[in-house]
Formats: structure tokens, C-alpha cells, sequence
């Protein structure tokens, strides 16, 4: 028997039987008619890249968001997403990228550039004047949510910082906390390691850098293997010693376990010992409970959360874990959210040419999270771009699941998004 | 973990999953991707052909049943007595009016219900969903058969022209694309979602009645809403003054959509997860000496490592060759993917086909499958190859689903006997 599916992404293709149930599913096809959907853009204009093929029959590959709906409900398991992003990869190496998407392919440059002085950073990329510019000159939508840099410090400030205070145990893990966590949301870190320390595990936070995924998803797969390699310089030691890589971003745990070896070929014995010791937070503290390991002292929330699972936990295939945690906590009415997208797609619907159709897609969700009625005054989603893309499109505060985990540990508080000192 | 993980999401496994959750067991479904009902006619074929008269359509398929079993003993529905098999298409009956895509069968109970095909052939379905109802060709009204132009895959003028071969007076006509969609591309399911918008389908029952005369019925491809398709049917029927059908169109089927995502939202309603995308590749078993063997847990294939899923009891409904719950090679070799059951299917690939390829006695590579015994668990010689494993659906052997035309009544009787034998 196979230990591991036996279908790598190129051959894939041969498996479509053209039933097009993919393109029924798929939520941007399904909005406008820039994009004929992934059956057309995948499995078929594939057929005529392949063998140095100089030109890409299809621009239109560019409209695929990468949501994966597709890859999730295709029977015969036609890795679409994926030779979507590849074929992008090919425009962009014929084609050179634009200046929009190597700066929304660098979030780790934006964040540490904006965190050197992050007060007058936001006030530079968020004022009405700056964002004209930005859709003027780059093609930025000027409506899209693009986040803040955090004022207080950077995570990784914070975590020096409190060095002294943090636990100290036998049972470690290691954390990856992304650029998002480092720059923009710190108190999403926070949360994460209130939860591992309460349930006795010392955090280990080594030197990493970007995951690489905006790279990817805009086609620049030369700039990701660099950041790859040096993740996997960085990181290998822990995973050799046994050690859990733990992620908040489901984004970037995804990347470390497969995106980037599966897109940019890379399947050396230490890339893939990174694939294996890297788990999402919510997939690692499952497992936790499955042991009988995991605390559950929860405190009653008493809330209606209306909860939407990011696409990644598709490319994840571990089901949804944040929903098997958060049905644990008591007085929490989880909502499961159906709908298939948020729209945003990592940086897909910040570009002004889809900022629209990501905002029809999301329609889906926004209108989910409406119908759940008044008592609903927060949304919970564990990948920080859809969070954004949920507050831009509800008008209601989102938050991570650990946020939402570790306020029912009574350690975190959900309005000011800080820990509770005690 | 759960009581039960059902491994399939077709409409055996969904009909399983619907029982055992029913009974009181704690239910999970996992599939690789979605299947089966969305290339789907939807209707509920439980007996269409009898080998023993492979060109004459049944008329009253459960009273067929015993000579059926007479001829092929091991068929999946000697497992079962008549009544069983009437039971568990009452509760999918029953099931279809509260999920919201109600069903019904013939005006004469028991009846098979012949319907117009997408080729204009007659095709015996034992139920159909209410859209399609008013197209069973026992009805004497002339039918007028509408479609767009430019809409790929349906053909008004070869549906009419053949239903007029086999005696149904039927014609054609088309209306402009217009009335369907503004789009410029779109696939069958899109065109249905846009016609629950109100505006979208306001211009077609005006136009269709202009083009109907007096006393026909009007036969539209299967585009009539998803969500809103009563009420699209309901509309059209009545500014038309005349009954309307569907007739099913090639995949993706928008009756089996409505079906699949009917079905689904009611399960999770219910507390089943239902988790596409999953694919289970490797299952862990201990065989003490002597005793059937039992499952531990299955995995399926992650990003990562992969993912147990543990449960006290499993039952697979991945279907067959068509389905994907066997795989083959060149050679001819075919196999269960996942607990690698024995199979009746030949291994050698020369057996797989007849050498005519419409051929009445069908092919013997879509007739193997997994052998059961009366409680649905698959057996080597008369032992369960594993005490808490059943099995349902079209990967059991014995049958020709295709031929029979039994593949929907197959899965439901099979789905619930096995979910209720492993309730019991
Ligand atoms: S990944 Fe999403 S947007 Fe791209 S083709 Fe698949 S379903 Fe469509
Ligand atoms: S769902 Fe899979 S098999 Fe069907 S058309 Fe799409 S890629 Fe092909």
C-alpha cells in the first residue's frame, strides 16, 4: 500500500475525465467571464505548454486565485491549483513581473521597511491620497484592506522582550510565526504562545524568514527557492532534533510543508524533513487533544462566531482543526461558514484589476456572516489576508482561532487584542 | 473519531451516513472528490434492463427482481428481500421531500417511468425528481422541446426527431441565448444559478409561451435553478399554462448537483462532516490469528504527514472502476485502493471488454467488484475480511449496473442495509 498519494503534478493532468465538475465549483469562473474556470486554464491548456512551448496559450491562467476549490472536488484528483501556479511561473519568466507584484510578493521587505517607523508608515500607505497614487501608478485597488503595521513593537521585540518571563520546560516547540505575526499582528503571536505555555510547552522562536508564498502565487519561483533554502538553513536542526515547527499562518505552514516543494521542485531529504515537522497550530493542538494532552479549563464565551475556514486547510487536507478545537469551548455558538472563498486569495484581490471580482466572491461569505444575525459582533478565520478581506467586506471585527483560544483560557483579551496581564 | 467514517460521497455513501446517523451513531464522511451524482441523471434507476431480456425496458422493476436473483444468485440484491429494497426507496422518498429536492415515480405505482433522454432515447427510471416528472413518455401530450442557441450539448432537433422515431410526437425549437445568460462562457450549473435570480429567468416563460401551442408540454435542458428550482418550475408552469420538464444534460448534471447539495447541507445539519479532498491512501489493521481482522484506523494523504482518522467502525461506498474506488494498470490489473479487497474483476486486461463495444451482455471489467455477505461486510470464503468493515454501492461485483441500469437503486438499498447492519 502507498504511504503517500503516488501523483506528482505534471501527469495529474492525464487524469481528467472533462466532467467539469470543477469548473462548477470553481467561486471565480462563477463571477466573471474573464476566467473560464480550471478545467479550460488546467488540465487542457496544459496540454499545449508542455515541451518548451515558448508562448502560454492562456493569460487568462492569470485570474485563477489559487483557491484550490477546484483541486478539493475534481474526483479523479487533478492537481489544477497547481499547474495553474506553475503556468503563471512561465508568463512571468517570459514576461518579467510588474512592480505591483514584486512589492506584494515582499511582505517581509514591506514589513520590516514600515516597522522601522510604522506610525508614519500607516499614515503614508493608508491616507486617500496615497492609495489614488497606488491604484494610479502600481494597480493597488484603493479599496482593497491592506493591513497596518503594528505601533507597539514587532513580535519578535515582544518575545525578546518578555525572554525573562517565559516558560521554561522540558517539552519545547518551535514557532514560525510568519511576517504577518512579525509585523502587522503581533498579538496573534502572543496568543500562540500563551496557548503552548499554558499547556506546558516552552517556546522556541529561531531566526526565519519570509515563507516565500507571496513570491509564489505571483509567479516569482526563482526569489521563493532562495527563501525556501534559507528557511530550511534555519529551521533543519529543530526538525532533526524532533522538534514540532508550529505555525499561526496557515498560509505559510502550507508552504513549508508542500507548496514550495511541490512547485519548485525541491524534494531533498532536508526539505522534506521540514514537511514533516511542520504542523498548523490548530492540526498540532488536535493532535494534542487526540492524546488526551490538551487543556480544556476553558471559561464560558458565551458567544455567536460565525467561523470560515481559509482555503489553505484545503491544501492542508487535514479538515478544518480550528473547528474541532473551538466546538470545545463552551457557550461558543460556532457558525460553519460554507461558502467556498473570501475572495482576497493572498494578494490576489489587492490588484486593482480583480480587486472586484474578489469582492464578488467573497459576496458569498459576507452575505453567510449577515444572515447570522445581530448577536454576532466578531468573525473568527485562522489566514490573516482573509481576516482583513472579512472585516472590509462585514464590517465586523475577525479574529484568529488562537486569539479566540486563548481568551477562553483567560488569558487574551478579544477587544484590545493583547494578553491579560495577571 | 466518530462511531462510524463513511469513506465516499456519492449517494451510497451520503444514504449510509443518513441512517447511521439516524440510529444514533456518530457519523463522518470523507471522499476524494465529489462524484458520482454530479454526472448524474439523478433519477433513480433500481432495475432498467433484465440480462435475461437486454433490450426491452422493464416495466415494473421490483416484481423483476426475483427472476433476476434467479439467474445471478450473488447479485447485490439477493441480499436483500423485495421488501427491503421498497423500504429504503421509501426513505430516500422520504428524505428527498425534506432536504427540499422532493421525488416521485410513475403515475401507476411500481411502474418504471420512461424518460426522454439527452439523445431523445426512452429511458426507464424507476424515480425521477419532481423537474422531471412531466416528460415520462406513458403521458400522451406532444411535447415541445426547447433549447438556446449556442448552448453546447443539448439538441433540441436530435431529442425531437428520435422521440418521433419511437412513436412520442415531439419538435423542436430554440430560443435565443439571451434568455439564459448574458454570459459569454458558462457551464450548465452556472446557467442554473443564474436562473434563481428573478431577473435573469423574467423573459423566458413569455418567450416560451409564444412558441407553445395548445396542449403540448414544454421540455427545457435541465438549467431550472438550484436553489430556486421549485420555484423556477413553478413559475414557468404557471405563465405557460403547460407542464414543464428537464431533461438531464451531459455532466456537470444540475439535478445531481441539487441532489448532492441537498443531501449535504441536511447531513451537516445533522452533525455529519463531510470533508472532500480527502484521500484515503493507506488503512492500519491487525489480524489476530484465526479472527477476521480489524481496522485501527485509516489515513489519508495531507501536505504533510498523513492524517489518521480513527473511528470504531468503517464502511466504504468509493464505488468502482468508473468511481475511482478501484485503480488499474496496462497489464490489466485492478484493485481496491484502499483496504486492497479481493475483487471479481478480471486481471487481465483481454477479459476486461467484450469484443463488440455496445454490447448486450456488457463488459466484464464494469461487473467485479467486492463480494459481501448478508450483512454487507466483504468476505474471503465466508469470513469478514474485518469485523468492523462494510461495504455498499457500485464497487460490490455481481452486477452490471450499466446494463441493468440499477446503479441508483443498487446504492440506496446497499447504503442503508449496510449502515442499518452495522447499527444493529
Ligand atoms: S484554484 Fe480556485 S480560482 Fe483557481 S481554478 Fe481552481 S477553483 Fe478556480
Ligand atoms: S473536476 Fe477534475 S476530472 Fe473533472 S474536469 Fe475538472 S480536472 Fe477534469
Amino acid at each position: 500500500m502507498f504511504t503517500e498519494s503516488w501523483h506528482s503534478v505534471g501527469p495529474t493532468l492525464d487524469e481528467c475525465i472533462k466532467c467539469n465538475i470543477c469548473t462548477s465549483y470553481c467561486p471565480v469562473s462563477a463571477v466573471t467571464d474573464l476566467f473560464p474556470g480550471p478545467k479550460y486554464v488546467g488540465p487542457q491548456a496544459q496540454r499545449f505548454r508542455e515541451n518548451g512551448q515558448p508562448q502560454s496559450p492562456d493569460h487568462s491562467v492569470d485570474y485563477c486565485s489559487g483557491c484550490r476549490v477546484c483541486n478539493e472536488v475534481c474526483p479523479t484528483g487533478v492537481k489544477i491549483a497547481e499547474i495553474n501556479a506553475r503556468a503563471r511561473a512561465q508568463i512571468v519568466a517570459e514576461e518579467g513581473i510588474p512592480l505591483r507584484n514584486r512589492l506584494l510578493g515582499r511582505n517581509e521587505t514591506l514589513g520590516k521597511v514600515g516597522s522601522v517607523a510604522p506610525a508614519l508608515a500607516n499614515f503614508s500607505l493608508h491616507n486617500s491620497f496615497s492609495r489614488v497614487m497606488a491604484e494610479k501608478v502600481m494597480g493597488i485597488a484603493r479599496e482593497a484592506p491592506l493591513p497596518h503595521w503594528s505601533t507597539t513593537g514587532t513580535f519578535g521585540d515582544w518575545f525578546k522582550k518578555t525572554q525573562s518571563v517565559r516558560l521554561k520546560s522540558d517539552k519545547k516547540v518551535v514557532y514560525y510565526h510568519g511576517c504577518a505575526t512579525m509585523y502587522y499582528e503581533p498579538f496573534v503571536g502572543k496568543a500562540a504562545v500563551a496557548v503552548f505555555e499554558h499547556n506546558g510547552y516552552e517556546v522556541l522562536v529561531p531566526p526565519q524568514n519570509c515563507c516565500g508564498l507571496p513570491l509564489l502565487s505571483n509567479g516569482e519561483f526563482g526569489a521563493a527557492e532562495g527563501y525556501h533554502q534559507n528557511n530550511i538553513n534555519k529551521l533543519l536542526v529543530y526538525a532533526q532534533a524532533g522538534l514540532d515547527i508550529v505555525g499561526t499562518s496557515t498560509s505559510c505552514t502550507l508552504t513549508l510543508k508542500e507548496e514550495a516543494p511541490e512547485l519548485l521542485d525541491m524534494h531533498s531529504e532536508n526539505v522534506h524533513a521540514i514537511t514533516m515537522a511542520t504542523w498548523d497550530i490548530f492540526e498540532w493542538l488536535r493532535e494534542r487533544h487526540g492524546l488526551g494532552e490538551l487543556k480544556t479549563d476553558f471559561s464560558e464565551m458565551n458567544m455567536v462566531l460565525p467561523y470560515h475556514a481559509p482555503c489553505q486547510y484545503r491544501a492542508h487536507r487535514i479538515g478544518k482543526p480550528a473547528r474541532d478545537i473551538l466546538v470545545l469551548i463552551p457557550g461558543i455558538d460556532l457558525r460553519e461558514s460554507q461558502a467556498r472563498c473570501c475572495g482576497i486569495a493572498g494578494t490576489y484581490g489587492y490588484k486593482k484589476e480583480k480587486y472586484q471580482i474578489a469582492m464578488d466572491v467573497g459576496a458569498e461569505l459576507f452575505n453567510f456572516v449577515a444572515d447570522q444575525g445581530e448577536a454576532v459582533e466578531m468573525t473568527a478565520c485562522d489566514s490573516e489576508t482573509c481576516r482583513w478581506q472579512l472585516e472590509h467586506g462585514t464590517d465586523l471585527p475577525s479574529r484568529h482561532p488562537i486569539e479566540i483560544l486563548a481568551a477562553a483560557y483567560g488569558l487574551y483579551d478579544l477587544d484590545k487584542r493583547d494578553l491579560v496581564n495577571r | 473519531m466518530s462511531d462510524l467514517l463513511v469513506i465516499g460521497a456519492g449517494l451510497s455513501g451520503l444514504m449510509a451516513a443518513y441512517t447511521a446517523v439516524k440510529a444514533g451513531l456518530s457519523v463522518n464522511v470523507v471522499a476524494k472528490g465529489l462524484g458520482s451524482m454530479h454526472w448524474s441523471a439523478a433519477t433513480i434507476d433500481v432495475l432498467g434492463y433484465s440480462p435475461a431480456q437486454p433490450e426491452t425496458a422493464v416495466k415494473r422493476p421490483l416484481e423483476q427482481i426475483p427472476a433476476l436473483i434467479k439467474a445471478n444468485p450473488q447479485h447485490p440484491y439477493a441480499l436483500l428481500t423485495n421488501e427491503h429494497i421498497a423500504q429504503a426507496l421509501a426513505a430516500f422518498v422520504a428524505l428527498s421531500k425534506d432536504v427540499g429536492v422532493p421525488y416521485g415515480g410513475a403515475a401507476n405505482p411500481g411502474d418504471n417511468l420512461l424518460l426522454p433522454s439527452p439523445a431523445g432515447a426512452a429511458r426507464p427510471a424507476y424515480l425521477a425528481p419532481k423537474g422531471q416528472l412531466a416528460g415520462d413518455l406513458s403521458r400522451s401530450e406532444p411535447m415541445l422541446i426547447v433549447g438556446f442557441e449556442g448552448l453546447r450539448d443539448f439538441f433540441p432537433e436530435l431529442i425531437a426527431e428520435n422521440l418521433n422515431k419511437l412513436g412520442y410526437s415531439a419538435r423542436a425549437a430554440f430560443l435565443p441565448l439571451k434568455l439564459a445568460t448574458n454570459r459569454r462562457d458558462f457551464t450548465n450549473v452556472q446557467l442554473a444559478q443564474g436562473m434563481d435570480s428573478k431577473e435573469q429567468r423574467a423573459l423566458l416563460g413569455p418567450a416560451l409561451k409564444k412558441l407553445l401551442r395548445p396542449g403540448e408540454r414544454i421540455g427545457l435542458p435541465a438549467i431550472l435553478g438550484i436553489k430556486a428550482h421549485a420555484t423556477v418550475l413553478a413559475e414557468l408552469e404557471r405563465e405557460t399554462g403547460a407542464p414543464v420538464f428537464e431533461i438531464p444534460t451531459l455532466p456537470p448534471s444540475v439535478p445531481g448537483v441539487r441532489l448532492y447539495t441537498a443531501l449535504r447541507s441536511y447531513l451537516q445539519n445533522l452533525g455529519v462532516n463531510l470533508t472532500a479532498g480527502m484521500e484515503v491512501i493507506h488503512a492500519s489493521a491487525v489480524a489476530p490469528n484465526g479472527t477476521p481482522g480489524s481496522i485501527q484506523w485509516v489515513e489519508s494523504a495531507t501536505s504533510s504527514r498523513p492524517l489518521k482518522l480513527l473511528a470504531d467502525k468503517f464502511l466504504l461506498a468509493t464505488g468502482g472502476i468508473l468511481g475511482g474506488g478501484f485503480n488499474s494498470e496496462m497489464n490489466g490489473r485492478v484493485w481496491e485502493t484502499i483496504f486492497d479487497l479481493p475483487l471479481t474483476v478480471p486481471q487481465n486486461r483481454a477479459d476486461w471488454f467484450q469484443v463488440r463495444f455496445i454490447s448486450p451482455e456488457g463488459h466484464p471489467v464494469f461487473s467485479g467488484g467486492v463480494t459481501v455477505n448478508k450483512a454487507f461486510q466483504p468476505t474471503a470464503g465466508e469470513q469478514p475480511i474485518y469485523g468492523n468493515l462494510w461495504a455498499a454501492g457500485n464497487l460490490l461485483g455481481h452486477c452490471d449496473t450499466i446494463q441493468e441500469r440499477s446503479m441508483e437503486g443498487i446504492a440506496i438499498a446497499t447504503g442503508v442495509a449496510a449502515a442499518q447492519a452495522l447499527s444493529s
